[in-house]
Parts: C-alpha cells; structure tokens; sequence
C-alpha cells in the first residue's frame, strides 16, 4: 500500500527502543470520548459517551457502536474515521471466513485479524498507525467474551474495560464492582455507573450508545428508550 | 525529552507527540483561507443551502465561479474551501455515484454518499503520499425512507447529518445563530428553510446581499431533483426576508 515514493515506514525505532507513532496514536485515543465493556456470566455488554459537537447534529446518524457479524460487536475510542475503516475490513474478513468455512467466524479469529491489520499500518510504507483503541464484544461456542485490540496491533481478552478520557477512574469503578457471576442486566447497570462517574452534563439515552449481546447470540445496540429506562432503574 | 516525530508531524500525516495531526488541522484551516462562509438548513420536506458568489475579477465569467454542483439529478454538493480540490472531489462522487446506479439498478442514497467521501477522505489523513483536501463538503438530498437530509463531510473524514450547520470563515458564528434558531426543533416549511439559510447567512456577514451576490441550491420532497435557484427566485426571498423584518 502506499505509493512507491513511500516505501519506507513512518513509525520507526527511536534510540531507546520505543515505537513514538504507536505511542502518540495512544494519546490520540487516550484524548477520545470514554468507551467501556463488562463481561458478564450469561452475555456481554459495551457503552460509550456520545457527545456531538452541537445540538444542530442530527443524533440519529450517529452510530458509534456497529455490528461486525450478527454476533459480534465492537466499539472505540479516538478516531471516528478510522474507526470506520476498520470495521469495513473487519466485515469483509469474517465473510470471507463464512465463505470459506461455512461458519460463523469465532470471536478470537476475527479480533485476531483485525488486530493483524493494525500492526500493518505499524510497519508498512508511507502509512500512519490507527487512532483507535477497539473493544470487541461476542457470543459465540465458548461463550461470551470481550478483547480490547490497541493501536499497535495487541489485544487481550478482559473480563471488564474502559479507554478513553476518564480510563483511570472508570477502570478503578469496574475493579470495585466487577463480579464473576454478574448477570448482563447488573453488567448493563454497571457500565451505565461507570459511565456516569466521569459524564460532564445530563446523562441521557441520547447522550450514550449502549450495545449487549445474550444467550442468543444476537448482538444489538439499545434504543435511546430503553436506555432511558435503564437510567431510570438506575436512579 | 527529544522531539521523537523528526518535524515530520507537520509535514504529513502522522501522530504529534500529543496524538494530534497536524495536516489535517492545517486542512481545515485552508478551508476557512477561501474567505467563504456556507450555511445548509434542513426543514420539514426540504433542504436549502446558501454560499457566498465571491467573483474577484469583473472580466471574469460569473456563470463560471460557482460552489454548487450537481452529483446525481437527485443529489447537490456544496463545496467550501479550495476549489481545485472542490472540483477534483465532486469529479471522483459523480463517478462513484453513476457506477453506483450502473451496479445496483438504483440511485445512490445520500448518506452513502457523504460515507463515501468521508472514507475518502479518511484515506488521506492516514497514507503519507496524499494531503487532505481543503475542503468541507455539504451533501443534500431527499432520502427515499428518511425524508430531506444535509450531511456535511470534512477533510478529518468525520461526516455527521445536521439539522442545520455551516462551513468556511464564519462557521462558528454561524452555527451558533443557528442553534439559537433551532433550538426548540423547528419544523420549516420550504420558504422558511430558504429564508432562515439566507437570513443566517446576512446575520453573520453583517451585510444585505444582492441576488448575484449568493448561490442557493435546494431538494424539495415534492419534487426531489436538485435545483440551483435563478436570480429572480433568489431575489424573490429575499424581498421576502426584508419585508418580513
């Protein structure tokens, strides 16, 4: 990729043997809006801020949490466009799993390609890293899992995450509260908490993007209504 | 701590030690150095928006200088900021919305539309080869389920619907007008939509225009074909706006 003026890559060894392009692309998403995910024992769910630039944004056409396959779903922090780009790619990857296998693809297949495809853009020519850190959330044969994947390509299966802006607190909040036999209603109320220690303003259902994924292997992403409902049990 | 980037941050596209790309950061800025301010507006079953016609030279072809370009019979784009890239950007979405129409047998939705120079333009704030284009690019359209839709896509690859917005020298003060307007989530008829684009538009610029001083393109659920309006309709509302303050 890249034209052949560039053949050469941007993100370079520095003398102490750190890669700085990862490491900026690090603080890109580390200045991003606050996304977290919690694995609970019968399903998965993932959140984020959704604050836009001005009323005037149509709020419908915003939609930071996407499908991957129909039990797959994934939600970043950084970039918006680069966000997209990886989710085209990631889709086309696991069709083509689907094409080949016959299969739906498994969870740790599809993090582990995306996660190829960001360590590409590490080391090819005339390209820069992406500014997106990913959490990737699934049901499928080994039950629910969450895989945070980084700028620089690695990725780790969490029982539960945050990135972004309030990282620090939201991580500390899920320590507290994070148990292993959480059901994905208290997992849901959870991630609405942590999301609310941090939030600057009124927490609505159209100021965040809730996604969860069940027993059946359905990921979807909440409507402003329910979430508001949530919010309400919340109180 | 020793600059780790080279000063090459500032020169393509790659991360400042603080996560930032500069390029795309001085893109925008290149946006606002054109000096022209557009303004788009979203109402019940239509959608207008409004540019300044800058010609800087009286022996030039006035007809010739224009922001407005159709993509599609259904589809208009409004371009703020560098014309070349302008003319380059509308070039590459009228092929891309033809091969479209060719490929699936029908008209290339709006939103597909703005993602596709979104992505576009994604690609150039992320391969070193390429710089951002300065320009900000305002997309409308009547969608076939969703009604009227204004989009605007900028050279950072980020694209939003609006209810209202606006792009170039003035878009802050301009927005702001507008949010006031909008606030209370207005439902404008078409001659409202219009008045309320070009009325902003003065409000911001601090100046009463003349016909062949703006350029106003519309889409209009009844009749969903993108329209540039001719001088006397322009002047029409314009009448309008001045009687009604």
């Amino acid at each position: 990729m890249g034209d052949s003026q560039y053949s050469f890559s941007l993100t370079t060894f520095s003398p102490s043997g750190k890669l700085v392009q990862i490491e900026h692309a690090l603080t890109a998403v580390g200045s991003g809006q606050t996304s977290l995910g919690i694995k609970a024992a019968n399903g998965v769910v993932i959140a984020t801020e959704k604050k836009l630039p001005s009323i005037l944004v149509d709020e419908a056409s915003v939609r930071k949490i996407q499908l991957l396959t129909p039990n797959i779903g994934v939600v970043y922090s950084g970039m918006g466009p680069d966000f997209r780009v990886l989710v085209r790619k990631s889709r086309k990857q696991a069709e083509q799993y689907h094409r080949l296998y016959k299969e739906p693809i498994p969870v740790t297949q599809l993090v582990r390609e995306t996660a190829a495809v960001m360590q590409e853009f590490t080391q090819s020519g005339g390209v820069r890293p992406f500014g997106v850190s990913l959490l990737v959330a699934g049901f499928d044969d080994k039950g629910p899992q969450l895989y945070q994947v980084d700028p620089s390509g690695s990725y780790f299966s969490w029982k539960a995450s945050a990135m972004g802006k309030n990282v620090s607190n939201a991580k500390t909040f899920l320590e507290k509260r994070y148990t292993e036999d959480m059901e994905l209603d208290d997992a849901v109320h959870t991630a609405i908490l942590t999301l609310k220690e941090g939030f600057e303003g009124q927490i609505s259902g159209k100021n965040i993007e809730i996604g969860i994924i069940g027993t059946d292997k359905k990921f979807r992403v909440l409507s402003p209504a329910e979430i508001d409902d949530y919010l309400g049990e919340v109180e | 701590m020793s600059r780790g980037s080279g000063g090459y941050d500032r020169h393509i596209t790659i991360f400042s030690p603080e996560g930032r790309l500069f390029q795309v950061e001085y893109a925008f800025k290149a946006v606002k150095a054109a000096g022209i301010t557009s303004i788009g507006v979203r109402g019940k079953d239509s959608v207008c928006v409004v540019t300044q016609k800058k010609v800087p030279d009286k022996l030039l072809d006035q007809t010739s200088v224009t922001h407005l370009f159709p993509i599609t019979k259904y589809l208009g784009l409004l371009a703020t900021g560098m014309t070349a890239d302008a003319r380059t950007l509308v070039q590459q979405a009228r092929n891309e919305a033809a091969e479209f129409r060719f490929k699936y047998g029908y008209e290339m939705p709006i939103d597909v539309l703005a993602k596709w120079i979104a992505d576009k333009s994604q690609v150039y704030t992320q391969h070193a080869y390429m710089r951002p284009l300065g320009v900000v690019a305002m997309v409308l359209g009547i969608d076939d389920e969703f009604g009227p839709r204004l989009y605007k896509c900028d050279p950072a690859g980020h694209f939003f619907g609006h209810k209202a917005t606006s792009a170039g020298l003035k878009e802050q003060e301009a927005i702001n007008f507008l949010e006031k307007k909008m606030k209370n989530d207005p439902s404008f008829t078409y001659e409202e939509t219009v008045q309320t684009a070009i009325s902003a538009l003065q409000s911001v610029l601090q100046e009463d225009f003349k016909a062949n001083e703006i350029e106003v393109g519309v889409v209009r659920q009844e009749s969903p074909v993108f329209r540039v309006l001719s001088t006397e309709e322009i002047d029409e509302h314009l009448t309008a706006i001045s009687e009604r303050d």
